[in-house]
């Protein structure tokens, strides 16, 4: 090989402690360097030709530049040795500047770190190899999944800019938690009315498939070429001739059924549309409680049916869909609240949670807008909404802020007001969070116009009294304890990731918190990137936010669908890792620690079998190098030997110069 | 010209072998060079994408090469770019620095802490310890010699034989 | 019916269905065993168990199954011995099902370096033992035309001392009364007293050992853990990590490799340095690594077959790491 070695001055930057022309004299001497010289901005025009000058002139096969740090010039230099014909991964950089001539005043020494330096970068440049990108087709189809407001935000987005979109929603209705809410904070206007036109639009979006009912079932693949096998759940219903006309639901004789879109304020019937904004409309058959398939009697709804619809035999449907990205978009669902046995959730009725308050307040809900106890129908005089259930708890293992329950809890008092003007509201608080356009105005107006009374401290216990329930908690403030006699109690219950969130995580293949979470790239920079490339996430599904956060999110995730669709081949960076088949005994252990799943098992002629990355979704981090015992998985540009004669550089004694 | 490893005289530098991944740690020095944050000479870095890449038998390498101390940086727990490669290196770094003792090999010599590419000043810091560090514990020893009966070895056996010792290869059988 | 008789009767059962069977048979003296390899019926009444079965068979394993035709291996093994195929399960590094174990209980194998050592010191020569008896707590061997008696535990291998698996585990067949575990040492009393050194001590000790190894790498393929055999970094060019210069520090980078490859793998089997034709205590390293690898992610290696090796898997907190400040 033949190396050259360019010292740079960086005017004085490096040349006040570098003796740089020393330098390039001792790398003279170096194996395989042929050329070398300093020069005084090697990033400059003239210094960049003089590189490129060197590189004809000289013949040489690589190069050493010794002057700011790589993070800085690399693909500078990169460039200059393209220009020059050379591929762009014969460059090495020694960073004499960041490290070296700014870090220490006493020039011998720093010249001879400069020495070494280059010597390093030498040494790992004699090994390296001429490394080129692949390029691959795009597929311009996104899968979104969950259909809460950030799902349908970002397929709105998508495909207002004429990607296809395939929409996958477990319930029988996308909507969400937002389809629940009754109004929104901070405006107070009435959430269906803002949400029902975009799942309109959904339902209506010619390039928009929505698959409601839905799970993914597998997804293999990679970013710009996923496979994602669906399963559509059997709803009994033959959704492509039902028209919603909900006749089925007016004579379904078993009105038990548990309601899942009211939150279980009341019940409804086994077969059933969940509200009447429903998108898709289409009714579904709750099959734990149709008497039909539990008992094979009643069918009754068959009968009634004017399309004739309904099929007992349906059984679930597996679809597959290729895509180029995927949004997820799962929401959150809330804190199982019954652990508070001291509140006495789940036991005492008239003790609910915020979203089943917000189904009791919402005029299309089963009360029809008027606020009853669910113990006796009376309406409250008094209600004592309680925050952080489930949030910012250490001994429930919540510990962190649900972000939106302040907002939603004096939202709901200011509400109550409006509902029953005669009546008094607490709130139990530990500190008001309310960052946000507007926000802060809003609870000071609960506090100051609606006479919300907010009450500082943690509830100790809630328990019955005569009809009445008594919530004993701290004033911290006042330093007292209280009791209040209350009519109804509200939790504001903690969120946490929606129910099979982590399974849907091990799936993508992207990592989750503890909580279920799914994780972002980086917390400030890639706030809805994923490390998996070509995965983004929106909504809740990375973290409690509140409404406008989330459509927020769902546009930001198109804009990255869009940006990675902008072109039509990807270019796969070369420095990935790769199997030297000969040496791979197939044990895929590498596979075990590589976070993005880079790498796939194959068999090779007799059937062996055999690691292999792909190299589209390996991110170069070397982990599964280090993992293999047999060296048979290595990370180009960073190979063993690459690093070893590095540290041989350094550290054997027959090195004096 | 420069100063020679594992010679100690007034001033000499030490062997110090840094491996640093690209995205936090390695930025983190870059920052320290920018603010001007003054250290000592001693470290040689070794630039790797990711400390999960690091493989402890590169330190173990180094320090039976002839390094005095190996630092190790990565970026700190939860950031890392590449999402778990310092989770992996936290766990077969601190595997590498229990077992070292037994080599005779003194642990201290070798350290792995995280620095992100902010924290300059945090750089700064690490290295003047780590340097100062190895300068207390001066030069390390070296495994000197070739194998089997080499010089060095017959002089020994020598010497026992002299004392009344036996053959030295079989001194440690009842074990 | 004998642990023995146990064994030679499940084998027989299993063996048409098996290529074949691994076990012992009397060595090439009364003190020695042997490995069997048993493929017809006529050979299982060659099959021995005592206490000089040492070597763990398991080490075959990647081998023979790895070989071209699938063959299905039989392989009876001691506590420790089953250590090791768990582990290898564990690593997927062989075909499970393929593999047949029949275990038994284990009350401590010979050391054959210890015993000849104290023979000698009683004034013998190794090379006239002519017979051995396993009585209990007691060994006998004829010498000389007498007997000597020792104690078992000063001359059994020293892992049987801190065993705490003398039952095979997660075997198909299991042969005679499970010993009960009773481990004498919590910890090896070799390294208990090499920690006693300083530094500089074990350096000096490491220096003067690792100067003899000849690089014949018996440890290595004695290792039932050492699954690489022709792709072992330390002989190859790609990567290039061991240079083939003789020195002792190459000798002891050699070494390093081994015990950082077995980190939360080693079974402590310690056939590695019963290998070691020149008696390097190597043992000192891998239990040391196996100490820390217990401590740090309370990792048992080859205990469950269910259980992630612990470098194969993290924590974002880790229980026992602590983040060192700076
Ligand atoms: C009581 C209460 C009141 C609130 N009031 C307000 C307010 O006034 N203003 C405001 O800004 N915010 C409010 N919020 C917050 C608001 O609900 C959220 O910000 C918003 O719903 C988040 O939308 P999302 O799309 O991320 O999640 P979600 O609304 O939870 O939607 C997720 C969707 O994904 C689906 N899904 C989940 N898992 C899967 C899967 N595996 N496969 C397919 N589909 C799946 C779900 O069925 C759901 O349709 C309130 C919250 C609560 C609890
Ligand atoms: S590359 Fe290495 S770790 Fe991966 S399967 Fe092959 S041998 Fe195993
Ligand atoms: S370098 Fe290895 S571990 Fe890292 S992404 Fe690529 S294949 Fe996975
Ligand atoms: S290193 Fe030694 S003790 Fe450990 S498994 Fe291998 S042979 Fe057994
Ligand atoms: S020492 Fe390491 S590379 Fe060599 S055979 Fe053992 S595990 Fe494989
Ligand atoms: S068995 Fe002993 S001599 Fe042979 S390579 Fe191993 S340590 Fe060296």
């Amino acid at each position: 090989m033949r190396i050259g070695v360019f010292v740079c001055h960086c005017g004085s930057n490096i040349a006040a402690t570098v003796d740089c022309p020393s330098v390039a004299e001792a790398a003279k001497l170096f194996p395989d360097v042929v050329f070398a010289t300093d020069t005084m901005y090697a990033c400059s025009e003239p210094g960049q030709d003089g590189i490129i000058q060197a590189i004809k002139e000289h013949r040489l096969d690589g190069c050493v530049v010794a002057s700011c740090s790589p993070r800085m010039h690399e693909p500078t230099f990169r460039r200059a040795l393209e220009r020059a014909g050379l591929n762009r991964y014969m460059l090495e950089m020694a960073n004499i500047r960041e490290h070296v001539s700014w870090i220490g005043k006493n020039k011998e020494l720093n010249t001879g770190k400069a020495t070494e330096l280059v010597r390093i970068a030498a040494e790992k440049l004699r090994l390296n190899t001429p490394l080129f990108a692949n390029q691959f087709d795009v597929t311009k189809r996104v899968l979104v999944i969950g259909g809460g407001v950030a799902g349908i935000q970002a397929a709105l987005d998508c495909a207002d800019a004429g990607i296809q979109v395939i929409m996958v929603e477990r319930e029988t209705s996308i909507g969400g938690k937002m389809a629940k809410l009754d109004k929104t904070f901070p405006t107070v206007d009435c959430s269906s009315c803002i949400l029902g036109p975009k799942m309109v639009d959904v339902a209506q979006h010619p390039n928009i498939t929505l698959y409601a009912a839905s799970e993914v079932e597998e997804i293999s693949g990679y970013v710009g070429n996923f496979d994602v096998k669906v399963r559509r759940k059997a709803t009994y219903v033959n959704w492509a001739s039902c028209t919603g006309c909900g006749l089925c639901m007016e004579k379904c004789p078993s009105k038990k059924s548990h309601d899942a879109f009211n939150e279980g304020v009341a019940t409804t019937t086994a077969i059933n549309i969940p509200f009447p904004q429903a998108i898709p409309k289409k009714a579904a058959i709750n099959p734990e409680f149709c008497m039909k398939l539990q008992k094979g009697k009643c069918g009754v709804c068959a009968k009634v049916c004017p399309t004739k619809c309904i099929d007992f035999e349906q059984q679930d449907t597996i679809v597959s869909e290729k895509v180029g990205a995927i949004v997820a978009a799962t929401g959150y669902d809330l804190f199982d609240w019954t652990v508070y046995g001291q509140y006495g959730a789940g036991r005492y009725p008239d003790v609910v949670t915020s979203l089943q308050y917000e189904r009791m307040m919402n005029a299309s809900g089963p009360t029809s807008g008027h606020i009853q106890r669910p113990s006796d129908g009376r309406e409250p005089k008094r209600v004592v909404f309680i925050q952080c259930v489930g949030s910012r708890d250490k001994s429930v293992n919540r510990p962190y802020c649900s972000g939106f329950c302040c907002m939603y809890t004096a939202k709901q008092a200011v509400l109550t007001k409006d509902h029953i003007p005669d009546s008094d509201s607490y709130v139990f608080y530990m500190d008001i969070r309310s960052p946000g356009k507007g926000y802060d105005e809003f609870t000071r107006r609960a506090q100051e116009q609606y006479g919300v009374q907010y009450v500082r401290g943690r509830v100790s216990m809630v328990y019955p009294k005569g009809d009445v329930l008594v919530v004993r908690g701290a004033d911290t403030l006042a330093g007292t304890q209280v009791e209040v006699e209350a009519d109804l109690v509200v939790l504001a219950v903690g969120v946490e990731a929606s129910k099979g969130a982590a399974h849907l995580a091990e799936k993508l293949r992207i990592s989750y918190d503890q909580y279920g979470f799914f994780m972002e790239s980086h917390p400030k920079l890639k706030p809805v990137e994923t490390n998996t490339a070509g995965v983004y996430l929106a909504g809740c599904s990375q973290g409690p936010k509140d409404i406008p956060t989330s459509v927020g999110q769902g546009s930001a995730a198109a804009a990255k669908v869009l940006t990675l669709f902008a072109k039509d081949k990807l270019e796969s960076d070369p420095q990935v890792s790769s199997v030297n088949q000969n040496r791979c005994v197939g044990c895929l252990k590498c596979t075990m620690t590589c976070p993005f799943g880079a790498i796939k098992d194959v068999k090779d002629r007799a059937g062996n079998t055999k690691a292999e990355v792909i190299e589209t979704v390996c991110q170069g981090c070397g982990i599964c190098t280090v993992t293999c015992p047999h060296g048979a998985i290595q990370l180009q540009h960073f190979t063993d030997n690459q690093i070893l004669a590095e540290v041989n550089a350094l550290c054997q004694p027959e090195l004096e110069f | 010209m420069s100063a020679r490893t594992g010679v100690l005289t007034e001033g000499r530098e030490l062997r110090i072998v840094g491996f640093l991944c690209n995205w936090c740690s390695y930025g983190g020095a870059d920052t320290a060079g920018v603010a001007r944050f003054e250290q000592p000479t001693d470290l040689r870095i070794i630039r790797v994408p990711c400390s999960g890449r690091i493989d402890p038998l590169f330190i173990m390498r180094a320090l039976v090469s002839g390094a005095d101390g190996v630092l190790v940086s990565g970026c700190h727990p939860r950031d890392c770019h590449y999402a778990e490669g310092n989770y992996y290196a936290r766990r077969r770094l601190e595997l590498l620095k229990q077992f070292l003792p037994i080599t005779g090999i003194d642990p201290q010599r070798f350290e792995y802490t995280w620095v992100s590419a902010s924290e300059g000043a945090r750089w700064q810091d690490v290295v003047t310890k780590f340097t100062n560090r190895i300068h207390d514990l001066g030069p390390a020893p070296r495994m000197q010699g070739g194998s089997g009966y080499d010089e060095l070895c017959l002089k020994q056996i020598e010497e026992g034989v002299k004392q009344g010792a036996a053959c030295p290869c079989h001194k440690e059988r009842a074990l | 019916m004998s642990t023995l008789e146990q064994l030679k009767e499940q084998i027989r059962k299993a063996l048409p269905d098996l290529d074949v069977v691994i076990g012992w048979e009397q060595g090439y003296d009364a003190m020695h065993a042997t490995p069997l390899f048993i493929r017809e019926e006529a050979d299982i009444d060659r099959l021995i168990w005592s206490p000089l079965c040492v070597h763990s068979l398991g080490t075959y394993l990647t081998g023979l199954t790895k070989s071209s035709k699938v063959q299905k291996v039989g392989l009876v093994v001691k506590g420790c011995d089953s250590r090791a195929i768990v582990q290898l399960t564990q690593e997927r590094m062989i075909p499970r099902e393929n593999v047949t174990l029949f275990g038994v209980g284990c009350s401590g194998c010979l050391s054959h370096a210890r015993l000849e050592y104290k023979v000698e010191q009683g004034g013998h020569y190794v090379e006239d033992m002519h017979a051995i008896t396993f009585n209990g707590d007691k060994v006998e061997v004829a010498v000389d035309g007498g007997v000597e008696s020792f104690d078992f535990d000063t001359v059994c291998l020293e892992k049987c001392l801190t065993c705490r698996f003398p039952n095979a585990i997660a075997t198909e067949h299991f042969a005679g009364e499970e010993v009960p575990v009773a481990p004498k040492r919590e910890k090896a009393p070799s390294l208990e007293a090499f920690e006693k050194l300083p530094l500089d001590e074990r350096f000096a000790f490491w220096q003067d050992q690792m100067r003899r190894c000849v690089r014949c790498y018996a440890c290595r393929n004695t290792c039932p853990m050492c699954v690489c055999r022709d792709h072992c970094i330390s002989t190859s060019r790609n990567p290039h990590w061991v240079s083939q210069e003789a020195s002792t520090a190459e000798n002891f980078m050699f070494q390093m490799i081994h015990t950082m490859h077995l980190a939360g793998r080693c079974i402590e089997c310690g056939e590695c340095q019963r290998a070691c034709p020149v008696d390097l205590p190597i043992m000192l390293f891998r239990r040391t690594m196996v100490h820390a690898v217990k401590d740090t992610f309370n990792y048992v290696s080859g205990a469950d077959p269910e259980a992630t090796p612990p470098l194969l898997t993290f924590k974002a907190e880790e229980d026992n790491i602590n983040e060192r400040g700076w």
